[in-house]
């Protein structure tokens, strides 16, 4: 067993609700520069829709992630020497059309324009070309289903199901998909550097980009299958979400989570057994990915697993974390929250509780056992987009959200607490009021639970006083 | 002096010393601008021919160069590959090579200048330095096309003087004007390389073949 510590984190699409917040402080501090005008490392897609690039999700288009072959587990583009050969025209590389094309306005025009009969009108310029432009897609172009109705027949997550049914207008459903990088254990960019620029932090297993060793190959861009590296046409080198990592350091949340509103992110460290990482990334079925990445977190309330750690190297406030860690509770102890796509063998990081949404066909009496085949969002699809296909996790985590909410209800409204439907979701009372808080009215230090880095035993602090956080001469010269 | 002396004694020593130097120098006090520069994002469909063609063109015409010119005849001599077999050899392969590097090159110089997205974004150095590798390009090509002279007695062994810093300008008084033009040309190139995007030729990613996928990193004691 080698035991390593990784943060992970955990969005609530039960209480997501599409507003954005998180993704503009992550615009303005990160990708507020030219040529990373249509980067966004968090941005909020509505589902069903194809996303941000477009089709992100169909890897027969982009061929990212892992694949299992004869070999065993292999990048689904090539190994290196395909990769190698391929380097002068990668033809998995997204265009910025498949994201868009950047724009803003001239607002001096309205700002500086004299007395007219008419209102003066700013046009949308090219943020690459300076030139007019015709707006045709954007960041979030399909807000709140806009236009689902045409690219939703491209949402892969309706395999299994009659998408045109659902995406008529009586019966369309919606959630909003909050998306970051996913920090994987086993991630597809990483492998795919030729440069080998790209690396895991092995303290919290952070995923970076170091920029004064990217060349600027671009296959960590289509070597993602969750889209979440970008290339900089300005500078010429790769980027991507870094987990807010001089936040992370200092104990501070990640911006988007920060800034929820619906306070729906959780952040925690989760220890797992990196030794089985390539066995669990090369499970033999898709639907069995799932439960292989669980096997691998270890619990760090287990006294044998914490004296590991310590051995292993692992700060003791780290293990500490790893102890209140909600995401532990979230994704192994309660199994709320799922993987994104655990069949592209990345083994993800960044998980989701699945969305609770309206009852549909009300006018007949179902059991507690069968409402959720009552909700207005397809178990299929969600099973789709967060195990693989494979129902079974999903119906866990939904009855187990229903069984919270008839429990709660009945304790609060009726005062006689109804036991029995959290029996039924294999909850007991104690569980269900700990789930309670978390999901409802969990603070700040509850929700978010990081350890600070511990720099004093590799840096010179005395020596770095002063100068900290600013880049060397080489990178502030010329901005080109 | 006179000008053989100054193109082929004096020149050549500037153009290796800038190249030499301007490398080291480069990538010692500008690493974060050590990349490809790729504009693969921005236009992608021209560049799918252009670029394939006039790497993979260029790629074999310099592994072409390197063994053709370097390698002293009475080498290949004695692994039975005559002087004749040698020119045809580098005549065919030049022809192929040439001519794909030519194509692409021109492809690349049509793309960079007709698509406003890539133009909007080249640099004057950017365009030059495509500018000067099409010309260099375009007068080797000629050269293997139209321009036969006995290479191997001239130029191969001019060059091998000069890197083993006992020139012999002489050597290539007598061939053609347009074999001058291309060794000048690819003489500025190279010297002006280490200040052009050329320098991802160095980062060509071989390491890569034999790392390990999943790469960590420690935070170690500086």
């Amino acid at each position: 067993m080698k035991i390593k510590a990784q943060l992970g984190m955990v969005m609530n699409l039960d209480k997501c609700l599409g507003c954005h917040t998180c993704s503009i402080p992550c615009k303005n501090v990160w990708t507020n520069r030219t040529g990373a005008e249509y980067i966004w490392y968090n941005n909020v897609e509505t589902k069903p829709g194809i996303g941000y690039p477009k089709r992100w999700e169909n890897q027969d288009q982009w061929e990212g992630g892992w694949t299992l072959g004869k070999k065993g587990l292999a990048l689904r583009s090539g190994g290196a020497a395909k990769k190698l050969a391929k380097i002068f025209h990668n033809p998995d590389l997204p265009r910025i059309d498949d994201y868009y094309e950047p724009w803003s306005y001239d607002y001096e025009k309205l700002t500086g324009s004299p007395e007219l009969k008419h209102q003066p009108s700013a046009r949308p310029k090219s943020l690459i070309t300076g030139e007019n432009m015709r707006v045709q897609w954007g960041p979030n172009w399909e807000d709140d289903l806009a236009g689902a109705n045409v690219t939703g027949l491209d949402d892969v997550n309706f395999a299994g199901l009659e998408k045109e049914i659902y995406l008529q207008f009586k019966n369309v459903f919606m959630l909003y998909l909050p998306r970051i990088c996913e920090h994987c254990l086993n991630p597809a960019c990483v492998a795919s550097c030729p440069s080998g620029a790209l690396y895991k932090r092995d303290e919290d297993g952070i995923v970076l980009v170091d920029q004064e060793r990217c060349r600027g190959w671009r296959f960590c861009v289509s070597g993602c299958p969750y889209k979440k590296v970008y290339y900089n046409w300005k500078t010429g080198r790769s980027e991507k979400c870094l987990f807010c990592y001089p936040r992370i350091e200092a104990g501070l949340p990640t911006l988007c989570a920060e800034s929820c509103v619906g306070r729906i992110r959780y952040i925690g460290v989760m220890l797992y057994d990196a030794e089985r990482v390539p066995a669990a990334a090369a499970a033999a079925r898709d639907g069995d990915l799932y439960s292989a990445q669980t096997d691998l977190f270890l619990d760090a309330n287990d006294p044998a697993v914490a004296s590991a750690a310590a051995t292993a190297g692992i700060a003791a406030h780290m293990i500490d974390a790893a102890k209140n860690s909600p995401v532990y509770k979230l994704a192994v102890e309660w199994r709320l929250a799922l993987p994104p796509h655990p069949e592209f063998r990345t083994l993800p990081m960044v998980w989701y509780i699945p969305p609770l949404s309206p009852l549909v066909n009300l006018s007949e009496k179902v059991g507690a056992a069968g409402i959720i085949d009552r909700l207005r969002i397809p178990i299929k699809y969600l099973a789709n987009l967060l195990a693989a296909g494979d129902e079974a996790p999903v119906r866990l985590a939904l009855k187990r959200l229903m069984a919270l909410r008839t429990y709660m209800r009945s304790k609060q409204l009726a005062k006689s607490p109804d036991a029995a439907v959290l029996e039924d979701a294999g909850l007991s009372p104690d569980e269900a009021e700990k789930m309670y808080r978390l999901l409802a009215i969990a603070k700040y230090g509850e929700r978010f639970v990081i350890p600070t880095a511990q720099r004093e035993g590799v840096e010179n602090l005395h020596r770095e006083r002063g100068q900290c956080g600013f880049p060397p001469q080489s990178q502030g010269r010329k901005d080109e | 002096m006179n000008w053989d002396n100054l193109a082929f004694v004096v020149f050549p020593y500037i153009s290796l010393t800038t190249f030499t130097v301007g490398h080291a120098y480069r990538y010692v006090a500008d690493p974060f601008h050590w990349n490809s520069k790729s504009s693969e994002i921005l236009e992608k469909d021209r560049l799918k021919y252009a670029s394939v063609l006039f790497h993979y063109g260029i790629v074999f015409t310099f592994l072409g160069h390197f063994a053709g010119l370097l390698v002293p005849q009475s080498f290949l001599t004695s692994l039975s590959i005559t002087p004749a077999i040698h020119m045809r050899i580098a005549l065919v392969s030049g022809m192929l090579f040439g001519l794909l590097a030519l194509v692409g090159a021109g492809l690349l110089l049509w793309r960079r200048l007709s698509q406003p997205r890539v133009f909007r974004h080249s640099s004057a150095n950017d365009l030059a330095t495509l500018g000067l590798v099409a010309l260099v390009i375009a007068l080797g090509t000629y050269n293997v096309f139209f321009a036969h002279c006995d290479v191997l007695d001239t130029v191969a062994p001019w060059i091998r003087s000069i890197l083993l810093l006992s020139p012999h300008p002489g050597l290539i008084a007598t061939v053609p004007l347009t074999y001058k033009l291309h060794i000048v040309a690819a003489l500025a190139l190279l010297g002006f390389s280490p200040f052009s995007r050329l320098i991802h030729i160095w980062s060509v990613p071989v390491p890569y073949l034999f790392r390990s996928p999943v790469v960590f990193r420690q935070r170690r004691a500086r």
